[in-house]
Order: structure tokens, then C-alpha cells, then sequence
């Protein structure tokens, strides 16, 4: 049985509740129902319920304070969803929704301790409590835990669907009230594309709990948006951010398909029509329940029908605080007492009990009973939007708020930041706006449709970027009213009385900055709209200067809360594979993620798989290497000038091996290219340098050399590569190949042919040997490669052929000692340290890092480079790890690092590839290396990199 | 920041690769250390015009240069109407 | 000599369905890159500038960068164009059909679909029917061509052949709100 509806009033005009539609919901395990339209909310009040949280600190009861989306009281769990806001969230039915932080009840809550022990919780008191002893740190957590405001959060919750899209509108407007809508109409009038966003659940505003003109001008501005195609609407939507180029974020939360939508929008013109924020007055007792900001009062009254009191005191500086006490007595809450700042008037104490306001002391000294206190008491401009395209809005002491100052030419103001005055002034500016907005936005389009390469032919000349014409807007005066004669709440979402400001600022905490982050004023859900300015206000009190002299903090994004699955619920994250990959999952690969690529690391095992190529035959899957086609005469001055090796006289079917350096000298990148045939060469690339070496050589030719007739294409994808490895790989791949001589006389090592492989033309193949094993490398046309590939499976059975993975390579390339640049080598590793010296062709002209490298083989200079070497532990059953450091005996002294190491199956013994001091880099040194669990021991250095074969027979033969 | 490719027209920022100040590329062979590294290293960092490569790695492939305001992020071929920020420069 | 089929990228299926909307795989389309200058003979037979794209019957030619063009079609159609081009001077001509996976998305709302995966700006003034961009696509850069059928939005998505699973996932992803059948 749901408690009576006691406080719901007849129809109102302005209502946005639908009487004939009732929902059923709960509050703290009790029964409630309201109607479709209500908020949690404005159906709960319309219930009687007077207390809906406790306060963060001091766990005090928090009644209504705005009623609307910045509520910073009615935080409420609903179901599995924490800190809803029960100003904004439309209640629904079955909703299950209760109050947060309050055990182990809201009306009991024990933590209400805290008010007692207030003195112990002044400002920054988490700064204070809890330190000492320090190792009591994991039972303070607890502590503190419980104490912890928010809701609880399920981690079994499913993530729901999030979504973004990018957009291109003419003109965004921020703001769905009379002068936003106005905007819109006015630029769409001429043809802009527009995006009208309103972050709550109706366009209107303020004339949404207005009088009947406001309600006639509503209907009339709502239905000339409705009749516009290009408006776009989006309801309980924020614009949250600004950012350069009028680069706008817009979370959309009513979108039928996603919890929450962003949109990345390219506004050529924004137009901010964010409204004004009523402030609350800093009093004694000024959270209490029933006392709340006079918005809230009409919003209660006139949108929902409920009546949030019987008998009210009204503190009044302006005319909606006038048109309050118009509506207060058409319901029939009876007016106790209009206090009128105006003529002096002022109020000083709201007392009452826990559950509420029972009476107000004025400042006259007199009091009055009331259950309900309404506060009129000025506006704050929402200025973040204007501050994040750095602007700093200035104090205007006359009007009691902050005013923009010099947004720029694409971010244009209009409503009641720019100024003040009747409906129709403020329309007609809006208007002005609106056409404004619409017109900067026409010359931006037309100025991009001239810059990009095949946009539809221009019609005419670009229009001249229209002047700002427009009437400004009066400013009206307004009493400056922050903080009567008494303290008391500044933030109410924080908890921050006017009190904790003071002495913040006694003890040091002085700049707005620093009090700000001490005491954490601002830092709530409301992000300073309703706190800033009387922060302000206090701090330039007690440092006896002007609130301009004091400034603000500054308004970062987001303007409004965004949930993370808005942010990062719809990565984009892609994934490359090649054509194997369905029969490598079929094969029961363990796949790494190599880059963006998918790869198999190995089929089961690796060791095996290794000793299966070194005595029969093994395929591997090397699409990943990055290949580029290099065509045209002036092909070797590229390689000349990329590699440090020279490149002029390599003959048509010949590979050569190359090292790349940056222009510091450190080492970029290795690979073999091949000459196949007149102005055409292939080159290889480590698979994750691929893209990098494209852009390096066409950042040379494009920036230094526009000269040389050189095309690079990227062809890394083109070819399915396979690695055929082991000694029966030239019977193997000869039994696919009829159209190339494979004689090891007539196709030697480090040669490349052109051919058929398995009755696919076109195919490349290398002879060279990264596992240091007989290989041949076969490109194949992608499209086919599925195919070749098992047809090499087939055919190699009475081989024993067996594929293998990255991991099984890997072990064989150290095995031979062959380095592997970024893994082996690091950001600093200059040539010289890999031990290639044959490869650095200094008599060349020109190259790459050339300057450097001469630098860097000086004999002083080089005794300081680190040496890569080959290194074996004394105990052959150890496996340093990877990056383990290599240390002067008993000392804590670096000398170098493993950079590879692994188990090899083919010498039953531990292998490692190190960079060294050159003082302990000569072969027969033994040095000490620290293992990652602390234990030290010892290795010998080698004489070669490679651990087996060094003199390359298998590879040759 | 949108970034106006003379190719592709204007694109965001995210869809270019940033290639910073352009600089003289000194001859390897009489370069001293000094010189080299400079060109390597050092950066003039002006808070006003500046020089400088961008690289179009999503769109036409093509390097250019090109000169923007540091403080306002405006581009001096194919200035944007409405970009200026208050109290910047152009 | 086995009878060989073009494995295209794309090697899941997807159901059946209806509408206005579609997203194909044209993958094994023959594609040819032409790389050469802006003045040369080849570039005359071309006959198309950067960003904009000519039909030859079924055989699209369209400039893909300032310098370098695509043609696609149907191996014959795009043999014959590629055969015609004097290739004196420097000019490379690179069999593209296997590098890149290719799709073909058509309807009323393919712009709205490619709203969701790249920044560009898909209206008839910035895209017009006809022009060749190439764009990030959900992190991923592609080609885009639009060449509109029987008067119904179209665009032709080209990116590397390794992404082409990726890439047509995440379009059909996207298509979702917009019920778009998938065909591969």
C-alpha cells in the first residue's frame, strides 16, 4: 500500500507528467508510484518524502536543493547503478532505488557520528587523519571506505551497448532553452544544418515552469523547431566539450539503442546558450531539508504539480523570486514572510530538526515559523564552455556574475550569459545570433569545399566572413548576495561549509587554486556551477579583496559527468591477419599479438617444432614482413642511401643483407633486398618496421630528393610469405616448382627467382636464411596463398614436414646469432655495437646517419658503446630472462643486459644474445648476471653471435 | 586542431603525422658535432610562427610544409576564418 | 594445373537479409596501381585528377593520390586500360588485386554507416558522387571511393588485405541501427 499522494497538487498548465500513466517503483525497499514524466525526484516529493541523502562528510539530512539535473542532494543508487541523479532521472517501473551513503538507514544512520566529532573533520581533514603510524594504512582504508560517499557498483553488471558517430553541422547550439531554440531556428531559416542540444528532457528551459506567456512562447518556439528537417534535436544530451577548431563533444543519452552515444562533431559555428544557474545563499543551517533555491520550488510546482511545503518564508533579490511568491500562493502554500533583499532585508538561520526547516531567523532579528525556506538570490553563468576556448570571463560587480569576454570568431554567446531582459529582447538577439552563427558558418564551408581536392564545384565566390553586429544586451542590476551574516554550506556535494573555506585559508590554502583542491570545493558533481562563485565570494572576504581580484579556477572538460563506456565503450582497435589464419586457429595455434598482427607463437610445441626443421622440413607463416616494390632508375641511390652498406653493382637475381640507422646513428631497422629485374627491386623490412620504413624513405625522397625517380609501394600484404625451412626444403619446394632451376649452383644462397609455385604464377622466391637453416622464402600472390600453403603441407607429408610459429623461429635465429633490431638492439644502440663493421660503408658519399656513424667509430668514442655479444651460462640449465642485468661482481655496478636468451632444443643447453661494456666483452670473459629473482650467476662470453653453425653450412648448402 | 593538407583539404590533426620544425639537412662530411646535433636536437620552439613538416599518413601520402602561429594554432597558408582565440594573435 | 580460386579476406558468412542497405565484398575485383607523373603521357590516357573518379564501362579509373591512380574492374577491362598506357619514362605499374580487400556499401544511409567510422565529411557538397578520398576508418587508412548506383548512395571501401575482416566487421557493426545485410 503506497503512502498517500499528499503532496501531488491538481493539473498544472506547464505539467510534464501523464496522469494517466502511473509507475510503480520503490524507495528503500517501500512501495512509491508516480507518473510517466515524473523524475525519481519530483514523484518522490510528491510523496512527502522530505529527506533523500546523507551528506557526504558529515552524513547530515539532505533534503531537495534545485530539483534538477545539479542536484547535489539527491544522489540516489537505482538497481545496479550508482550516483543517479534524482533531479534528472524519469522514473520507471519495477525501478528499485535507494539513498547512498547513510547506514544503516537514512533516517538512522549511524555515520551521523560524524556531525558530533565535527571539530575532528574540518576541511582537508583526509589530509590530517589517518597518517600515523603509517602501517595501520590498510585498516584506515576500510575505515574509510564505509565512510565513502557513492553508491555500490556490481561488478557483474553487463556493459550495455555504447556507440559514437561523427558529425559535420553547420552550427551546434549548447542549450535547449528560449534563446537556443531561437538560434536554431534562426540559422536553420537559412539553410544550416543544425544540432539543438538540450540536457534535459524538453527543449524549453526556464519557460517550462513559467507563466501562461512563457507557456505560449514555448509552444510557439517548439513547434517552429519541430517544423525544421534540419534541426537535429537531442534531448537529455550535453555538449561536454569544447576543444580546438570548434572540435565538439556531445554525450547523447537518449539514444534507443546505446546507453550513451558521443559524438565527435565539426562545428563550423558553436553557439552557446547555456543559460543561468541559480545560486544557493551560504546561511546558517542552509542544507536543511526544506530549504531549497527558488527554481526548484516552481520547477516542483508547475513542470511535476507537487507541493514541496505548506508554509513558506521567501528571501527575494529579483523577479523570478517575485514570480515565486505569485506561484506559492496559486497552490495555496500560504506565505509566511517575503523578505525582500532589495530593501535591505536578509535571513540569517534556518532552524529545525533532522528531518527539517521548522522556522527562519531574519535578519531583523525576528523569526518565523515555516516548513519551507526559498531563496532567490542570483545567477551564475555557466561559462565553462567559453573557458575551454580560453577565454577568462570577468567579475561584473553591478550584476553579481561573470561575464565572457573575447570567445572566438566560431563560438558565438547568446541567452542569459550575454545579458539580461525581456522574452522578446532576449529572442531577438537570439535571433541576430542564429544568423550570425549561420552565416561565419557558410564562408567556413564554402572555404572548405575550396581547399579539398574534389569537392562539389563551388557555386561563387567565397562569402565574406560576416561582422558581429549585433545589440548587445542590457546587463540588469542585481544585489550581490553570497553569504549572510553566519556560516554555513558552500558545497553541498562535498560538504564544505563557509567555515572550512576560512580556516583552509588560514592555514596557507589562500589562492582559489589551492583552496579549491584542499578543501575540494568545486571538485563535486556540479563541477562549481553552483559553488564557484560563493567560494569565491568567501575567500575574497577574509583576503579583503574584490571577487575580480580573486578570480576563478579554471573549467576543464567535461561540462557535465561523462560515463567511461561513452568515452571508451566503442574502441576502435584493429587486427590484422594473413590469408593462413583460419588453418592456423584450425591447427591449434597459440596466437600473439604482434603489433596489430595475430600470429601463431607455436601449434603446441615449440622445442619440437624446431628440431623438426633442423631435421626435416618446416613451413612458417612470415606475411607480416614488410615489403616494399622499388621501382625506377634511381633505385640505388635509395638503397645507397637508406642502408649503410653499399648497393650499385648488386647483379638482377642477387640478395643483399642491409642495415638501416637513423640520422643519430643508432640502428632502424635491418631486412635483405633483392634485384629482380631492370629498375625493379624488392625489399624486405622487419614485419613491425614496416610502416615506418615506408614513411622514412618517402619522407627522403619527397623532402631531399624530389629528384630521384624512385616509386615505393608498400606490397607487405600483396604476397602471402612463406619461410620453407629445414634440410628437405629444396626437394620439397621442387616438387611445386617446375619453372625455376633450384641447382644449388644455379640458385645459390642469398639469390632471388621469379616463378610457379603450385601452379601459382608470379611467385618470388628467396633464397636466405633467417633460422639458418636450407630455406626458401616463397611470396605468393595473397589470393593464393591458402592454397600453396597446403599444398606444401600435402606434399611434404613423407618429409615430415610440420608448420611451425614465431616462437620456433625466433629459437633457431639465436641459435645462429642473428640479432633482432628493437630487441637486441634498443633507442640508443648506435652500429657499431651490433658488430657488423663490414656493413658500415663510411667511403660512401652520403647515407643515413652517416655523420654519426664516423663519429661513433672513433676508437675514443667507440670504447664507450656497449658491445652486443653471445653469451652461455656455466650452467647450461639456466635461462636468464630477457632484460636481466649484467652486474660487476659483488657490486651493484651495471655492465650490460641480456637482450635474448632462451632454452635451445638443438644444443640442449641455455643461449643468449647480450649488449656489453667492451671491457668485459672479449670472448672467454665470464660475467655475472643478476636473475630477476636475486639470484646471480655466472656466463661466458662467446667468441660469435651464433651458437651453432657458425660458419653457415646448412644455410649455404 | 584541423590541419589543412594542400592535397586533401582540411583534415583533424589525429589524421596526420607530425614531422615538427623543419630544418636544413647540414652536409654529413663537414658538419661539425655541434652543428649536427643541433640539427638533430635542437628546436627554436618559438612562441609565434613556425616552420614546420607535416605528413599526411592517412590521406595523400604527400610531406609538406608549412608555417602556424604556436599560440593559436593558426595556419598561415589556408587560414581557417573563426580560429582565432581571444587574445591570440592572427 | 589446379583450378585456382581467389581467397578473399573475408571468410566468415553472414546471414541473409533484406533492405535497403548492403555491404558486399568485391575483393577479387582486379585492381591495378599506376604510379606516374602529373604530366606524363600515361597520366593523358588516365585522363582523371586527384580525388575524382571516371567509369570506362564496367572498369573504374579513379586518381587516388596526386600521382597515383587505381583501376578496377574486371581483369580484362583493367589488362586493357593498363595495356594501353605508354609506359616510357617513369612510370610503375603494380598489380594491386591481392594487396587490398575491397567492398562495396549501397543505400540511403551508407553515409550515415561511415559517419561512425571515419571523420570525414560524407555530404554531397564535401563527397560528391564521383570523388576519391582516403581517410582514417576506424583506425585504419582506406581508400573511399563514391560512385553511386541507379541513383543510390554508393562507396567503394579499398584498405590492405590484411585489415579486410576487420574492416568489414566494423562497417557491419555499424550498419546495425541501420538493419544492413551483409554479403561475403
Amino acid at each position: 500500500m503506497s503512502p498517500a499522494s499528499s503532496s501531488r497538487l491538481p493539473e498544472q498548465d506547464g505539467e510534464v507528467i501523464d496522469r494517466s500513466s502511473k509507475v510503480r517503483f520503490t524507495w528503500n525497499g517501500k512501495n512509491h508510484s508516480g507518473f510517466k514524466g515524473d523524475t525519481i525526484a519530483s514523484a518522490l516529493a510528491a510523496n512527502g518524502v522530505k529527506v533523500f541523502s546523507r551528506s557526504m562528510k558529515y552524513h547530515r539530512p539532505r533534503g531537495l536543493l534545485t530539483a534538477d539535473f545539479l542536484d547535489p542532494n539527491g544522489f540516489v543508487q537505482v538497481d545496479d547503478d550508482p550516483n543517479v541523479r534524482s533531479g534528472h532521472r524519469l522514473v520507471e517501473p519495477g525501478m528499485n532505488v535507494s539513498a547512498q551513503n547513510a547506514w544503516p538507514s537514512l533516517n538512522r544512520d549511524i555515520k551521523a557520528a560524524n556531525g558530533l566529532a565535527k571539530r575532528f573533520l574540518s576541511a582537508g581533514f583526509y589530509y590530517k587523519t589517518f597518517m600515523k603510524p603509517q602501517k595501520l594504512w590498510p585498516y584506515y582504508e576500510k575505515v574509510l571506505a564505509t565512510f565513502a560517499p557513492g553508491g555500490k557498483v556490481d561488478l557483474d553488471t553487463p556493459h550495455g551497448y555504447h556507440d559514437k558517430r561523427y558529425a559535420h553541422p553547420d552550427v551546434v547550439v549548447a542549450g535547449g532553452g528560449p534563446a537556443g531554440m531561437q538560434s536554431a531556428i534562426s540559422a536553420a531559416e537559412t539553410g544550416a544544418s543544425v544540432i539543438l542540444v538540450e540536457h534535459d528532457h524538453q527543449l524549453g528551459g526556464h519557460l517550462r515552469w513559467g507563466n501562461s506567456d512563457d507557456l505560449a512562447a514555448l509552444a510557439d518556439l517548439r513547434s517552429k523547431v519541430a517544423g525544421f528537417e534540419n534541426i537535429e534535436v537531442l534531448t537529455n544530451s550535453t555538449v561536454t566539450g569544447r576543444y580546438e577548431d570548434n572540435w565538439v563533444a556531445i554525450v547523447q543519452r537518449n539514444h534507443p539503442l546505446a546507453v550513451e552515444r558521443l559524438i565527435k562533431a565539426r562545428a563550423k559555428s558553436l553557439v552557446v546558450a547555456a543559460g543561468l544557474v541559480e545560486r544557493p545563499y551560504v546561511f546558517a543551517g542552509n542544507d536543511k531539508p526544506g530549504v531549497m533555491l527558488s527554481g526548484a520550488a516552481r520547477r516542483l510546482i508547475n513542470m511535476y504539480g507537487v507541493k514541496p511545503g505548506e508554509r513558506a518564508v521567501v528571501f527575494t533579490a529579483n523577479a523570478d523570486g517575485d514570480a515565486l511568491v505569485d506561484d506559492l500562493t496559486r497552490v495555496g502554500i500560504e506565505v509566511a514572510a517575503v523578505v525582500d533583499a532589495r530593501s535591505g532585508g536578509n535571513i540569517v538561520e534556518a532552524k529545525g530538526g533532522p528531518k527539517s526547516v521548522t522556522a527562519v531567523v531574519l535578519g531583523d532579528g525576528s523569526t518565523v515559523k515555516a516548513d519551507l525556506l526559498l531563496t532567490a538570490t542570483g545567477w551564475t553563468a555557466p561559462t565553462s564552455l567559453l573557458n575551454m576556448t580560453g577565454d577568462r570571463p570577468a567579475y561584473d560587480a553591478a550584476t553579481a556574475r561573470f561575464f565572457p569576454v573575447a570567445p572566438p570568431d566560431n563560438v558565438l554567446v547568446t541567452g542569459g550569459i550575454a545579458g539580461d531582459g525581456s522574452l522578446d529582447v532576449m529572442l531577438e538577439h537570439a535571433a541576430e545570433t542564429g544568423r550570425l552563427a549561420a552565416g561565419r558558418a557558410a564562408t567556413m564551408a564554402h572555404q572548405f569545399q575550396s581547399m579539398t581536392a574534389r569537392a562539389a564545384d563551388m557555386q561563387g565566390e567565397t562569402p565574406a566572413f560576416p561582422n558581429d553586429d549585433r545589440t548587445a544586451l542590457p546587463r540588469d542590476e542585481h544585489p550581490a548576495l553570497f553569504r549572510s551574516t553566519t556560516h554555513g554550506i558552500v558545497d553541498y556535494s562535498e560538504d564544505v561549509s563557509s567555515k572550512d573555506l576560512i580556516s583552509a585559508a588560514k592555514e596557507g590554502y589562500d589562492s582559489v587554486e589551492l583552496i579549491k583542491r584542499y578543501t575540494t570545493a568545486t571538485m563535486g558533481p556540479a563541477q562549481g556551477k553552483l559553488e564557484t562563485v560563493n567560494t569565491v565570494a568567501v575567500l575574497a572576504e577574509h583576503r579583503g579583496e574584490t571577487i575580480a581580484e580573486v578570480g576563478t579556477t579554471v573549467w576543464r572538460p567535461p561540462f557535465a559527468p561523462i560515463t567511461l563506456g561513452a568515452l571508451g565503450g566503442r574502441i576502435f582497435e584493429p587486427e590484422r591477419v594473413s590469408s593462413i589464419h583460419g588453418w592456423h586457429e584450425q591447427h591449434g595455434m597459440v596466437p600473439i599479438l604482434a603489433g596489430q598482427w595475430i600470429r601463431p607463437e607455436h601449434y603446441g610445441d615449440a622445442a619440437a617444432e624446431v628440431r623438426n626443421v633442423r631435421n626435416n622440413v618446416g613451413i612458417i607463416d612470415v606475411t607480416p614482413l614488410g615489403k616494399l616494390d622499388l621501382q625506377g632508375p634511381d633505385v640505388p641511390k635509395l638503397l645507397n642511401h637508406l642502408y649503410t652498406n653499399k648497393w650499385s653493382k648488386l647483379a638482377v637475381g642477387s640478395v643483399r643483407y642491409g642495415m638501416m640507422c637513423a640520422e643519430d646513428g643508432v640502428v632502424l631497422d635491418d631486412g635483405v633486398t633483392g634485384h629482380l629485374g631492370d629498375d625493379h627491386y624488392l625489399m624486405t623490412t622487419t614485419s613491425s618496421g614496416a610502416g615506418t620504413i615506408w614513411e622514412w624513405a618517402e619522407n627522403w625522397l619527397q623532402t631531399e630528393h624530389p629528384d630521384w625517380q624512385v616509386h615505393v609501394t608498400p606490397v607487405t600484404t600483396a604476397y602471402v610469405s612463406i619461410n620453407v625451412a629445414g634440410p628437405s626444403s629444396r626437394e620439397l619446394v621442387g616438387r611445386l616448382c617446375d619453372d625455376v632451376d633450384l641447382d644449388p649452383e644455379t640458385f645459390k644462397y642469398m639469390q632471388v627467382r621469379q616463378g610457379t609455385v603450385a601452379g601459382v604464377a608470379d611467385c618470388i622466391m628467396w633464397r636466405i636464411g633467417f633460422t639458418g637453416e636450407l630455406s626458401y622464402e616463397i611470396h605468393v600472390p595473397a589470393g593464393h596463398g591458402l592454397h600453396v600453403w597446403e599444398t606444401l603441407m600435402d606434399t611434404g607429408k613423407d618429409l615430415g614436414i610440420g608448420a611451425f610459429g614465431l616462437e620456433a623461429q625466433r629459437i633457431m635465429r639465436l641459435e645462429k646469432g642473428h640479432f633482432i633490431v628493437g630487441q637486441d638492439t634498443d633507442g640508443l644502440t648506435k652500429a657499431p655495437t651490433v658488430q657488423m663493421d663490414m656493413l658500415l660503408k663510411t667511403d660512401k658519399e652520403d647515407f643515413a646517419g652517416k655523420a654519426e656513424l664516423v663519429w661513433s667509430m672513433d676508437p675514443g668514442v667507440r670504447a664507450s658503446l656497449p658491445v652486443l655479444v653471445g653469451l652461455q651460462t656455466t650452467d647450461p640449465a639456466v635461462v636468464p630472462e630477457e632484460a636481466c642485468q649484467i652486474v660487476v661482481p659483488g657490486t651493484n655496478e651495471i655492465l650490460g643486459r641480456v637482450t635474448s636468451s632462451r632454452m635451445s632444443p638443438t644444443l640442449s643447453r641455455s643461449i643468449c644474445l647480450g649488449q656489453v661494456h667492451p671491457s668485459v666483452a672479449a670472448p672467454g670473459t665470464k660475467v655475472t648476471i643478476q636473475l630477476v629473482d636475486g639470484n646471480r650467476v655466472t656466463a661466458m662470453v662467446m667468441e660469435h653471435h651464433a651458437h651453432f653453425d657458425h660458419e653457415g653450412e646448412r644455410l649455404r648448402g | 586542431m584541423i590541419v589543412p593538407c594542400p592535397n586533401c583539404g582540411p583534415r583533424n590533426a589525429a589524421d596526420l603525422h607530425y614531422g615538427g620544425e623543419s630544418h636544413t639537412r647540414p652536409d654529413p662530411n663537414s658538419a661539425t658535432e655541434a652543428e649536427w646535433r643541433d640539427y638533430l636536437y635542437l628546436h627554436d620552439n618559438p612562441a609565434g610562427w613556425l616552420r614546420e613538416t607535416w605528413y599526411c599518413s592517412t590521406g595523400c601520402r604527400k610531406f609538406f610544409a608549412t608555417e602556424r602561429h604556436t599560440v593559436t594554432n593558426t595556419f598561415r597558408n589556408n587560414p581557417l576564418p573563426g580560429n582565432k582565440s581571444a587574445g591570440g594573435q592572427p | 594445373m589446379a583450378d585456382l580460386t581467389f581467397e578473399s579476406p573475408i571468410t566468415k558468412s553472414y546471414p541473409a537479409g533484406s533492405g535497403d542497405l548492403t555491404l558486399s565484398d568485391i575483393s577479387h575485383t582486379a585492381k591495378v596501381l599506376v604510379r606516374a607523373d602529373v604530366d606524363s603521357p600515361a597520366a593523358q590516357t588516365l585522363a582523371v585528377g586527384f580525388g575524382s573518379l571516371r567509369t570506362e564501362g564496367e572498369t573504374i579509373v579513379s586518381g587516388s593520390r596526386p600521382d597515383e591512380w587505381m583501376i578496377l574492374g574486371t581483369a580484362e577491362g583493367v589488362a586493357s586500360i593498363a595495356g594501353s598506357l605508354d609506359t616510357n619514362g617513369h612510370v610503375s605499374v603494380i598489380d594491386w588485386t591481392h594487396g587490398r580487400a575491397m567492398f562495396r556499401l549501397t543505400g540511403q544511409a551508407a553515409s550515415s554507416v561511415l559517419e561512425k567510422v571515419c571523420s570525414l565529411d560524407f555530404s554531397d557538397n564535401m563527397t560528391p558522387d564521383g570523388a576519391v578520398v582516403s581517410a582514417s576508418v576506424a583506425k585504419v587508412s582506406c581508400d573511399l571511393a563514391r560512385n553511386d548506383v541507379s541513383g543510390s548512395p554508393s562507396y567503394l571501401v579499398l584498405c590492405d588485405r590484411s585489415f579486410g575482416q576487420y574492416i568489414f566487421d566494423t562497417i557491419v557493426d555499424a550498419g546495425t541501427e541501420f538493419t544492413i545485410s551483409a554479403n561475403a
